[in-house]
Order: structure tokens, then C-alpha cells, then sequence
């Protein structure tokens, strides 16, 4: 949208401030206000009811006696002496075992079913099932072992990373992977960030050496906006979230080429 | 931005017609949006602002006053969402710029030049960027954002005069960075 009653419509800042385009707000905006607006009614409603005194004195009552009855056992087992204590530990000293946890890995990080529900029913999901180019890059097992990787996911949220590989993308599509590892180097020692990047993981590298990731995430739209939040990347490590963009329709593919 | 009929739906919902809301929604969603976007430089960050300001708007619309413009109501209710959300970013977190498919010769370009723009408007403070916002991406004459901002017009004015001046530095830095 240009305001027309500028003082400088010629100028070089309208001209550039002109170049950003109007964004289409989220399909789901006005179902998701609306749904947001009837279930916060909803929960007003229930709480305008007020409790009746005799209400709020009962819960007191069963306050207190539960509080008794904790009371009551604990003094009982005082009296009784449980837990029993076997013979032949009293006053036994050593070494306290102390529980030592192993190193969490990636592969112990799981995400909660209600997330991945939401992630599958989120905006940038419905993108990623109509990208072809995501969903190439999605088949790829070393794309898939590298967002695995925490330190990858740390890294495509820097759109310094995202561009430099973006650049790499948009010079090499079709490229042999020998050729790819060569323009990789290349393109690391002119980006700093990418340089970084690489040096932190070695999944990366691998990643960035295949084509197909490359490519796509220099054109998947979708891929970039889910890369660029780590949570979402952290989805697309997953199997149910990679076998739902995959089971997607050919339909919603056809349907988006015929959009564009 | 038309206020036709703004005054008979927000009668409607306060007398209880919840399916009135909806049409102001349909009517504002894509300039608040926009607005959000623009100030937020994040898409998701965008959504979650603007559907929070509706659903607020919403609950203190017996509040509104109708003299004045719908839209510069909504907006001073977005502007407090986006000042949470940008309260909420650490200083040192990146704002991922989540721009639109390019479309045209060279995408990549037009990608990064998009992307130093949204940059350039990022860098600015809030109270500069929200004027070029105004200005840029709204239909608002001055006196309307100098409503919707709760500042004199002539402010509005040298706001936008300043803002201008460190775009253009900011965009020239960039052009000859290229």
C-alpha cells in the first residue's frame, strides 16, 4: 500500500520502502479470532458463577481433614517405625551412591505429541506439503541427520547462514557432489557466519554437499520460515512430521502449481 | 481503509451479534497485519500481535469511541501487542525476516534487497519506524497517525522527517556494502 499525499514520491527511500511488497495475512486469521474470541466467552461464562457459601465451606472442611489425616499418618509412622530398617545397616557409612545421569543426546529429546499435533496443524506445515522442493529436501537422510543435530538447528536460525547457503544454492542446482563440496568451501571463506556454522557441525556438511538441500532451501519459502525457528526445525528431525509432509496429496501439489 | 458501516457492525456485536465481529475482521485483518509485519519484520511473531489485538479490541469495544477512526483504534491496541512481542526478544536474538516468495528476474536479489529494506526499517526505534509504517503502509493522513499515536502532528512530521534520513543512510551503508 503507497500513500499517495507524500511529499516525496520520487524519492530514492519511497521508491525502496515501495519495494516491499503487501503480505497476505494467515488464511485461518479470521476463524482463529473468532474461535479464540468464543472460547475465552465460554470460559468467562464458567467462571462468573459464583460458588455458594456453603460451597466454599464444605471444600474448607475437606481441606482440613485431609490435612488431619496426613497429619495423623505421619505421626503413626513415627510411633510404628516404618519403613522397617534391615538389620545390619544401622549406622552404616560409606560412599553415598549418588545418581549420575547420563549425557543427554538429541535422540533423547522428544517432543510431546500435542506439539507435533500443533505443528501438523500449523500455516508452515500446509506450505511445506505444497513445496516440492521442500519435500526433496525432506527425503534426504543426510538433511535429516543434520536438523537432528542441535547445532545445526542454532545455525539456520541466522539469516546470514540461510543466505550464504540461499547464494549457494541459486549458483549450483544440478550440480555433482564433488562440484558442491568445492563451491561449499568457496562459499564458507566468503561468509563468515556459514563458516562458523560449518565448523560447529559436521552434519552440516554432509547436508550441504547434496544438491537437492541445497537447492531447496534456496527456493523453499517454506523451508526457510520453518529452518529459521528451532523448534520447527526440531519437527522436521522427526519421522511422523517428514512421513506427514511426504504423505501429503499430489493433489495439494497440483493444487499450489496451479496458484502460482 | 473504509469506516462505512463500522459504526452499525460495532453496535451489532455490542448488542451481542458476535458475527459482526467477524466482518470488521475480514475488513482490517490484511492492513493490521501488514502493520504488524512491518514493525515486527516476523511472520509469525505478525499473527500472533494482530489476532491478539482483534480478540482485545474485541472485549474493550464498549469502549470505543466512535468519533474516532476504527482502524487508529486497532492500531493503538496492535502497537501495545508488538511492543510486548519486541519486549519479549532477547537483545542478542536474531529477527528472522520471513519475507514473501520473490517473484521476478533474479529472486535472490529481489530477496536480499527486500531483506535489507525490512533490515533498515528493523534498525530504526520503535517510535521512528512506527510513523514510516503509518505513513508507508497505511492509508492515514497525518492528523490521523498523529491521533492513532497520541502525539501532535508537527511531531508526526519531524518523526518522519528523521526516520527518512537514517533509512536512506542505512540504505545507502547497504548499497555500497553490495
Amino acid at each position: 500500500m503507497t500513500n499517495m499525499n507524500d511529499p516525496w514520491p520520487d524519492d530514492e527511500v519511497t521508491r525502496r520502502l515501495n519495494d516491499l511488497p503487501e503480505v497476505d495475512p494467515p488464511s485461518t486469521m479470521v476463524q482463529d479470532v473468532m474461535a479464540t474470541i468464543a472460547r475465552r466467552g465460554a470460559a468467562r461464562a464458567t467462571h462468573s458463577v459464583t460458588p455458594t457459601k456453603r460451597g466454599e465451606i464444605m471444600a474448607k472442611k475437606v481441606l482440613w481433614i485431609v490435612a488431619a489425616a496426613a497429619a495423623l499418618a505421619l505421626v503413626a509412622m513415627r510411633v510404628v517405625g516404618y519403613p522397617p530398617v534391615e538389620k545390619g545397616t544401622e549406622a552404616t557409612i560409606g560412599a553415598a551412591q549418588r545418581y549420575q545421569s547420563p549425557q543427554i543426546s538429541s535422540a533423547d529429546v522428544k517432543t510431546g505429541d500435542a506439539q507435533l499435533q500443533a505443528f501438523l496443524q500449523s500455516d508452515v506445515f500446509r506450505q511445506l506439503t505444497t513445496d516440492k522442493a521442500a519435500r526433496q529436501a525432506l527425503k534426504n537422510k543426510d538433511f535429516q541427520r543434520a536438523l537432528s543435530d542441535p547445532a545445526v538447528r542454532a545455525a539456520l536460525v541466522s539469516p546470514d547462514v540461510r543466505n550464504a547457503i540461499a547464494a549457494m544454492g541459486a549458483a549450483n542446482t544440478g550440480a555433482k557432489q564433488d562440484a558442491m563440496s568445492v563451491r561449499l568451501e568457496a562459499v564458507s571463506a566468503k561468509y563468515s557466519a556459514l563458516a562458523a556454522a560449518l565448523e560447529a557441525s559436521p552434519a552440516l556438511r554432509l547436508a550441504l554437499v547434496s544438491p537437492d538441500v541445497v537447492a531447496a532451501m534456496g527456493a523453499s519459502n517454506a523451508l526457510g520460515v520453518a529452518l529459521a525457528k528451532p523448534d520447527l526445525a526440531m519437527f522436521l528431525a522427526q519421522d511422523a512430521a517428514i512421513n506427514a509432509v511426504m504423505s501429503a496429496p499430489d493433489v495439494a501439489l497440483d493444487a499450489a502449481a496451479a496458484k502460482d | 481503509m473504509d469506516d462505512t458501516g463500522d459504526t452499525a457492525l460495532i453496535a451489532r456485536c455490542l448488542g451481542g451479534q458476535q458475527d459482526a465481529y467477524e466482518a470488521i475482521v475480514t475488513r482490517y485483518q490484511r492492513g493490521l497485519f501488514n502493520v504488524a509485519f512491518r514493525m515486527l519484520g516476523n511472520y509469525e511473531d505478525a499473527r500472533d500481535a494482530t489476532q491478539n489485538a482483534f480478540v482485545k479490541a474485541y472485549e474493550h469495544l464498549d469502549s470505543f469511541d466512535p468519533e474516532q477512526r476504527f482502524f487508529s483504534w486497532l492500531f493503538r491496541i496492535l502497537k501495545n501487542e508488538c511492543l510486548n512481542v519486541l519486549r519479549a526478544r532477547r537483545p542478542s536474538q536474531p529477527v528472522s525476516l520471513d519475507l514473501p516468495s520473490a517473484r521476478g528476474a533474479d529472486p535472490v536479489e529481489v530477496r536480499e534487497r527486500q531483506r535489507a529494506i525490512q533490515l533498515a526499517l528493523m534498525s530504526l526505534s520503535t517510535e521512528y519506524r512506527e510513523v514510516v509504517v503509518l505513513r508507508h503502509y497505511t492509508d492515514l493522513s497525518y492528523d490521523e497517525i498523529a491521533a492513532a499515536l497520541g502525539i501532535p502532528t508537527t511531531k508526526v512530521k519531524s518523526r518522519l522527517y528523521t526516520a527518512r534520513q537514517q533509512l536512506g543512510e542505512l540504505l545507502m551503508d547497504w548499497r555500497v556494502a553490495r
